[in-house]
């Protein structure tokens, strides 16, 4: 919910390359306190890039990078004194136990929270004194959220939380970023789940090859486009999409993971057309479906792919 | 100074939990002290040569023989006939038999008496075990010169001190005692880049970095965990050969912490420099090892540097611990010199400078 005043981020066309890969080729947006800000994408589409320049551990080709106001290239330390921040991917010493990596990311700044509380907030007490290298995938992930939350930042960055982990491992995470937000923390996550950002956040944005395509609340960035609803069916070549655009409601048609997806404004009148349609080939479409559109259908229609992919 | 205690702390239980660097840095070197010091030094002053006696001249001079013997802190004597000692020779009983044959009395009075007899002591011993027979000879040999001087300057008694065959066993593991500890120093510093790629290949530098701890605190704390474990090992290796193999420290203490700090110090700018310059945890296993285990063998640590055929001491001058070995040595048993003591120091720091540079200039986080 942006509440106005300062924004906590401030990013104005950033650009980073790797030689000849534009990983971040001029994005800007703005994430204001309190705010859950989300970056949609792909793996490559530039997520991890743009996060990595704002918690200060690469640093930007040009644009301009603020957070709190201050520019991150200039004000690491101050910054870093008061962001959180969860990597993707990273096992920590494998050999220190949940307790000792919290205290000792608790000597890392100037002021820290109680370690208990922290292992409470992550619901990791019975694994307290387990190695790291011995935690579960699901268990890895909290712990390296209590660590994000030591110094008990106003900003929380998270790089993908949940990949890798199963559903219920995922939900259980999901419940602990809810929780960050209603400590009136800002947090900015990256995520490839479209489920996820609709989950968790007020704003999202999407990217792909390095640029932001879209940005904007999760319904908004839905009803901007469709105001249609999703008929869909398991694609079959005797029924052409082609053949199918004109039929009653249908605004566009679209090409999903295998199933044939018609969005339309009058679905009663898509269906009645599609069954007639259908009929007369003596076909029945399987496994038909009516939804609301989602976020896959706008970065579909945005990129022409699926996000899974 | 909160974290850099903290981050210490850390690297310590890392490397006390993890058994495998646990026995690299710790217990590698002093099984090497065990394994030379019983190969070389006999197992010390309490352990003698077991020595079949037998005297088939039974005069007064063969029993003054007996007691300059006897003397000999080296040998424990065992009283028999030569036959029977013979016998417990192959039986592995004794390790070699001292016969003083009939008319040594007689011939050591005709010498006196101005006359030409000479009598031959026999040593039998066992071929297998031509070490433990040359080191008894050579007490015969001593022995029997010291009566052969009584005989001609009419000296009244015959005194064998301390024989050099003795001190030259024992110089032998303390030629080694500091050599192993060089070569611990060594593996120290250079297995330092296995712990430092594997963080930064499992991304925890990265992680570190994105927290406001300074960097010098992160390598901070590495140099400090190292220079302890430094000094645990001089402690360990040094007291194991006072303890067990009698080598005494004849050096300044404060030289010898000087030489070891300076060693591991070299070395670990040597680690990290290969932590610059290597990528995947495999590859720096794999490339520390081709650097230290040929170190280890071809920089005549093990051995007399003048006993080394002449291309392996050009080899050897090339090598670091060619000069940490020496610098060792000669502050702390008065071992023979490579080089100049300035000169090992001067190498070794330059080591230290070059191989640092090295390091801060390619060292990557992440």
């Amino acid at each position: 919910m942006a509440q106005g005043g300062e924004p906590v981020i401030r990013v104005a066309g950033l650009r980073r390359h790797y030689g000849d890969v534009k990983a971040v080729d001029g994005v800007s947006f703005e994430v204001a306190r309190g705010e859950v800000f989300g970056m949609l994408g792909p793996n490559g589409a530039g997520k991890t890039t743009t996060i990595e320049v704002l918690e200060g551990i690469r640093t930007p080709d040009s644009g301009t990078v603020e957070v709190f106001g201050l520019d991150v290239s200039r004000h690491q330390t101050a910054i870093k004194e008061r962001i959180g921040v969860q990597l993707q991917s990273v096992s920590l010493y494998p050999r220190l136990t949940v307790t000792e990596l919290i205290d000792l990311f608790g000597t890392f700044f100037s002021r820290s929270m109680p370690t208990t509380q922290l292992i409470d907030a992550v619901d990791l007490g019975e694994r307290a004194k387990a190695w790291s290298m011995n935690l579960s995938g699901g268990q890895q992930q909290r712990l390296s959220i209590a660590l994000a939350l030591v110094n008990d930042p106003e900003l929380v960055f998270l790089d993908e939380p949940t990949t890798g982990l199963d559903p219920q491992a995922r939900r259980s995470l999901w419940e602990l970023i809810k929780g960050l937000q209603a400590q009136c923390k800002t947090v900015m996550l990256t995520t490839h789940y479209m489920e996820e950002a609709t989950e968790l956040c007020d704003r999202v944005a999407i990217m792909d090859h390095g640029h932001i395509l879209e940005m904007g609340p999760v319904k908004e960035l839905i009803g901007r486009r469709f105001r249609e609803r999703a008929v869909f069916f398991d694609s079959n070549p005797r029924l052409p999409v082609a053949d199918l655009a004109h039929l009653g409601g249908v605004t566009r048609t679209a090409q999903e993971d295998g199933q044939t997806v018609l969005y339309s404004t009058d679905v009663a009148a898509t269906i009645g057309a599609l069954l007639a349609t259908a009929d007369g080939l003596s076909l029945e479409p399987h496994n038909l479906g009516i939804r609301q559109a989602t976020l896959e259908d706008v970065f579909l229609d945005l990129t022409g792919r699926a996000l899974r992919d | 100074m909160r974290s850099l205690i903290g981050l210490t702390v850390a690297n310590i239980r890392s490397l006390v939990r993890d058994r495998a660097a646990l026995f690299w840095t710790i217990f590698f070197p002093i099984m090497f002290v065990f394994l030379f010091g019983w190969i070389f030094g006999g197992g010390g002053a309490d352990t003698k040569i077991p020595v079949g006696y037998a005297d088939q001249d039974g005069s007064a001079a063969s029993a003054g023989l007996r007691q300059a013997f006897g003397s000999v802190q080296l040998l424990s004597l065992r009283d028999g006939s030569a036959d029977d000692e013979k016998a417990a020779m192959q039986r592995g009983e004794v390790s070699a038999v001292i016969v003083i044959p009939k008319g040594l009395g007689e011939a050591l009075a005709q010498a006196r008496s101005g006359g030409r007899a000479s009598v031959a002591i026999q040593v039998y011993g066992d071929p297998s075990r031509s070490q433990t027979t040359q080191v008894v000879e050579g007490v015969v040999s001593q022995v029997a010169n010291g009566v052969n001087l009584q005989a001609v300057g009419g000296s009244p008694v015959v005194t064998v001190s301390r024989l050099s065959l003795q001190s030259a066993t024992i110089s032998q593991v303390a030629y080694l005692v500091p050599s192993i500890l060089a070569m611990a120093l060594m593996q120290l510093g250079v297995f330092a880049a296995i712990p430092l790629v594997q963080q930064r290949e499992k991304g925890i530098l990265k992680r570190l970095g994105a927290t406001p701890l300074a960097r010098w605190k992160l390598v901070g704390s590495n140099v400090l965990l190292r220079l302890m474990v430094a000094l645990v090992d001089a402690v360990l290796i040094l007291g194991i050969g006072y303890v067990f193999f009698d080598v005494r420290i004849i050096g300044n203490l404060l030289a010898v912490v000087g030489v070891v700090l300076l060693g591991a110090g070299s070395f670990l700018a040597i680690g990290f420099a290969l932590a610059s310059l290597l990528k995947t945890e495999e590859q720096a296993t794999g490339v520390v090892q081709i650097v230290q285990m040929p170190m280890m063998f071809l920089s005549g640590i093990f051995f007399p540097f003048d006993f080394l055929p002449g291309f392996l001491q050009t080899i050897a001058r090339f090598l670091p611990l060619t000069y940490l070995g020496d610098a060792m040595r000669q502050v702390m048993v008065n071992g023979t010199q490579v080089a100049p003591l300035g000169v090992d120091i001067a190498i070794l720091a330059g080591w230290l400078v070059v191989c640092l540079g090295i390091a801060a200039r390619t060292f990557r986080w992440e």
